[in-house]
């Protein structure tokens, strides 16, 4: 059989002509592996038991990649060199017990090879005997809540911390994470410090972190759980171990009220009347004196919304999707050096770098800046309470009043 | 001159007309009733006209010589039992809706099976003017149903009547028989797959001894009831009480029924008077539980001193009513069932608010045991 040659050059150039683009993309493809923004990239670990996966999964990796080589080559050598030209069909044979044993054992000795470190890993990766700091970490749609038992460890916590979107913990130290969630399955994951856990309501399930140099390491819900599940997003805080202390003595400071005759005043009222029957903040009292105790069991189908206790040391909010603070000092802060990390982080969101736009908006519409379920046409289904934060219909003054108040949460 | 399938659709028009009629003479039902009627009578009219009008659509109206020639001309042959049964289910319709509700769904039942039977092979006996082509068709498109419904039948039936023996015999015969039965199945089995030369007819027979066997024991013993099997009663217990009084309660192997043994919020022991928590990450025993809060917190109560023994969950006071002038306060409490020494209870608890932050309120979250003062466990809630 002979190829006619119209054809046979047709395929050539039509080769050739895929042949620049497919170059492209292949060139795209493994220079994107280097790009240097990629926080979320399991091959750069900046902890002990990222580091434990990553070695484990190196090895197999290039040998997988050596056998993809060798395979793909010895393929297209024989697509090439064995190509139908009008030849006889060689002699045909059927079965090589030799070879065949041999394709049963490397492999199987492989797989052995694999799985010997694959268990040891496991099992320093479930270990919690040296457990040095545990946080609670609760997921709902679609925020995670992180808070601190009372405890000896983290360096002694003597009342518990309650706060959202960021987790800080002490850099070099064992932290272990207890996660579960308050409605749906969702999945913690910081790839820079540890693989994923999934939350999952009703279970406790632990995961340990550990940092090796102060930084925030970005994080999100691996776990597909609803409709904003994309803006279920975490940042994981290590601060050194000084830091933590202060962090720590700030959570718990005692409330301070805003001035009299302030705009943040009447926002305090503002809160206590449109907010604080979801969000708590801690030592806020009411017109009685009475402590304001928050019941987003009431409103919230998952049965709670963040502590703005301390909104403004957090510099994102609603999932760690949206930033407080502007482009600049969000930059500065991502790429602080791990010495200047800490007190630059416990700085909180200052006049210069805040920028309330995201928070404005949030306030206007919280539905529309982050889709979820709160049209009350729609509340059926969920007993009436909203699945996250509802549009209050606050006015442009009310807005206003409100993020004097928030600005002097820190 | 008509056509078998006009005929049959003529047939059904009179039936609705005449329904119809009667339907609205007496006014039996409302408005709705009689459209449904008319509806039918009129759809049944048409089908009647367009299958005189096609001939059943067996040849062209056009072609009279086919028209003599073709198999729905001639009468169609076959002996059929589909129109005793179609029979059968109409009588038993009435009877139904007079009787009971399950005797309705049998009429049904019995009725669309004779409907599609009876249409297939009706339709099949005019396919061709081969009746062994015809027979071929019909199991062609019938056997798939026919085959697994049997199937499924006659093995249902061989179930049940062997539950029934089984339910109906001593707890220890049962075993007996049952092994008896398997021995001889197996034994059987190996006989047919090793000796060949067993004769058809035997193998026949004896399958149908055992079928008929086990189907008439089993409506014997379905007839004569089953024994007697003691219930594993738990005691209720009053809600809400959550006190020290534990007489006529407790399960006694109460570790059974808890299923959740890993990954849960918290292990609760309590031993030589004293309440101890196991919380997993955490190494020792902390002096207090930090649960989340609106979270389903699963706790495993294990009682490991003798008596019986409750947990009882203590989480502040709520408001009664807080749309009421003067305030009331309920406590907020939970608690398991009694657990005799050794036994394990389960709870799930959801607290919903924080507990107080000051240590010296009242009011404190805590797990307790009725009657053993000394065993206290905090609760916090962030
Ligand atoms: C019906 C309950 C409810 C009310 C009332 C409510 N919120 Fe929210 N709020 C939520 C929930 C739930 C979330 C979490 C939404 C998410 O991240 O998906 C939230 C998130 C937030 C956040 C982001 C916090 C963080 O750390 O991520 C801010 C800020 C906020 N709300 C402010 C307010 C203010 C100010 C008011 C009063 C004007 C208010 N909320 C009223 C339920 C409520
Ligand atoms: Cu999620």
């Amino acid at each position: 059989m002979t190829v006619p040659s119209n054809g046979g050059s047709r395929f050539v150039s039509r080769a050739r002509r895929l042949a620049l683009p497919g170059a492209a993309i292949a060139a795209l493809t493994f220079l994107s592996s280097c790009a240097k923004d990629a926080p979320q990239d399991t091959f750069q670990p900046k902890g002990d038991n990222a580091r434990n996966i990553d070695k484990l999964q190196r090895t197999p990796f290039y040998i997988a990649g050596a056998v993809f080589v060798v395979v793909f080559a010895v393929v297209m050598f024989c697509v090439f060199k064995f190509r139908d030209r009008g030849q006889k069909i060689p002699k045909q044979t059927h079965g090589k017990p030799a070879l065949e044993i041999a394709l049963t054992i490397v492999p199987a000795l492989i797989l052995v090879g694999i799985g010997i470190p694959t268990v040891k890993t496991l099992f320093m990766l479930a270990k919690t005997s040296d457990t040095q700091c545990v946080i609670n970490v609760t997921g709902q749609q679609w925020w995670w809540e992180y808070d601190y038992p009372v405890q000896e460890g983290c360096g002694g916590i003597t009342e518990p911390i309650v706060t959202s979107g960021e987790i800080v913990f002490p850099a070099k130290m064992n932290v272990l994470l207890k996660i579960t969630s308050r409605d749906v399955i969702h999945s913690f994951w910081i790839p820079a410090l540890n693989g994923k856990r999934d939350a999952v309501p009703g279970r406790v399930q632990t995961l340990r972190m550990e940092a090796d140099h102060p930084g925030i390491y970005a994080g999100q819900c691996t776990e597909f759980c609803g409709l904003s599940h994309a803006y279920m997003r975490m940042d994981a805080v290590a601060l050194d171990a000084a830091g933590f202390e202060t962090w720590k003595t700030n959570q718990l400071a005692a409330y301070e009220s805003p001035a009299d005759g302030t705009a943040a005043k009447t926002g305090e009222s503002t809160f206590l009347t449109q907010c604080s029957r979801c969000h708590q903040v801690n030592g806020l009292v009411n017109a009685n004196g009475d402590p304001v105790i928050s019941r987003p069991d009431q409103y919230v189908y998952s049965g709670a919304a963040p502590n703005l206790t301390n909104l403004m040391t957090r510099y994102d909010f609603a999932g760690a999707s949206f930033d407080l603070i502007t482009d600049d000092c969000r930059d500065k802060l991502w790429s602080a050096q791990p010495a200047d990390f800490s007190a630059l982080y416990l700085q909180g969101v200052t006049p210069e770098c805040f920028d309330p736009v995201n928070l404005r908006e949030w306030l206007r519409n919280a539905p529309g800046k982050k889709p979820m379920y709160a049209d009350p046409a729609k509340l059926g289904p969920t007993d009436g309470k909203t699945r996250g934060m509802p549009n209050l219909n606050l006015t442009e003054d009310q807005i206003d009043q409100i993020i004097s108040y928030l600005t002097e949460r820190k | 001159m008509f056509t078998t399938g006009s005929k049959l659709f003529l047939g059904g028009t009179v039936l609705s007309l005449a329904a119809t009629l009667v339907y609205g003479a007496t006014e039996g039902g409302g408005p709705l009733g009689t459209i449904g009627l008319i509806s039918v009578t009129l759809v049944f009219a048409f089908l009647t006209g367009i299958n005189f009008w096609v001939r059943d659509s067996n040849v062209s109206s056009m072609d009279t010589a086919g028209i003599e020639s073709s198999p729905a001309a001639h009468l169609a042959p076959g002996r059929s039992m589909w129109p005793m049964v179609a029979g059968a289910g109409a009588a038993l319709l009435p009877v139904g809706l007079i009787v009971g509700f399950a005797i309705t769904w049998l009429a049904v039942i019995v009725l669309m099976i004779a409907m599609v039977e009876w249409m297939v092979q009706a339709w099949s006996e005019g396919a061709s003017s081969d009746p062994v082509y015809n027979l071929g068709i019909r199991r062609r498109i019938l056997h798939p149903m026919e085959l697994p419904v049997l199937g499924a039948v006659g093995l249902g039936l061989i179930i049940f009547s062997f539950s029934r023996i089984m339910l109906h015999v001593p707890a220890a015969a049962g075993a007996i028989i049952f092994g008896g039965i398997a021995t001889g199945v197996v034994l059987f089995g190996s006989l047919i797959a090793t000796k060949r030369t067993v004769a058809r007819s035997l193998v026949v027979a004896l399958c149908t001894v055992g079928a008929v066997g086990v189907v008439g024991a089993g409506v014997a013993s379905a007839v004569a009831g089953g024994r007697h099997v003691a219930k594993h009663e738990i005691p209720s217990y009053a809600e809400g009480t959550c006190g020290a009084d534990t007489s006529g309660e407790a399960d006694d192997k109460s570790s059974r029924a808890i299923a959740a043994k890993s990954n849960l919020a918290a292990t609760i022991i309590l031993q030589n008077g004293k309440l101890r928590a196991e919380v997993i990450g955490v190494a020792g025993n902390p002096d207090a539980v930090t649960l989340p809060r609106s979270t389903d917190s699963f706790i495993r109560f294990k009682n490991l001193d003798n008596g019986k023994f409750r947990l009882v969950v203590n989480l502040g006071k709520e408001v009664v009513d807080p749309k009421a002038a003067t305030l009331t306060y309920r406590e907020v409490k939970e608690c398991t069932q009694a657990v005799e020494e050794g036994g394990d209870q389960f709870i799930i608890i959801k607290p919903a608010a924080p507990s107080p932050r000051d240590p010296s309120a009242p009011d404190q979250y805590s797990f307790t045991v009725p009657g053993v003062d000394s065993a206290v466990l905090g609760i916090v809630v962030p």
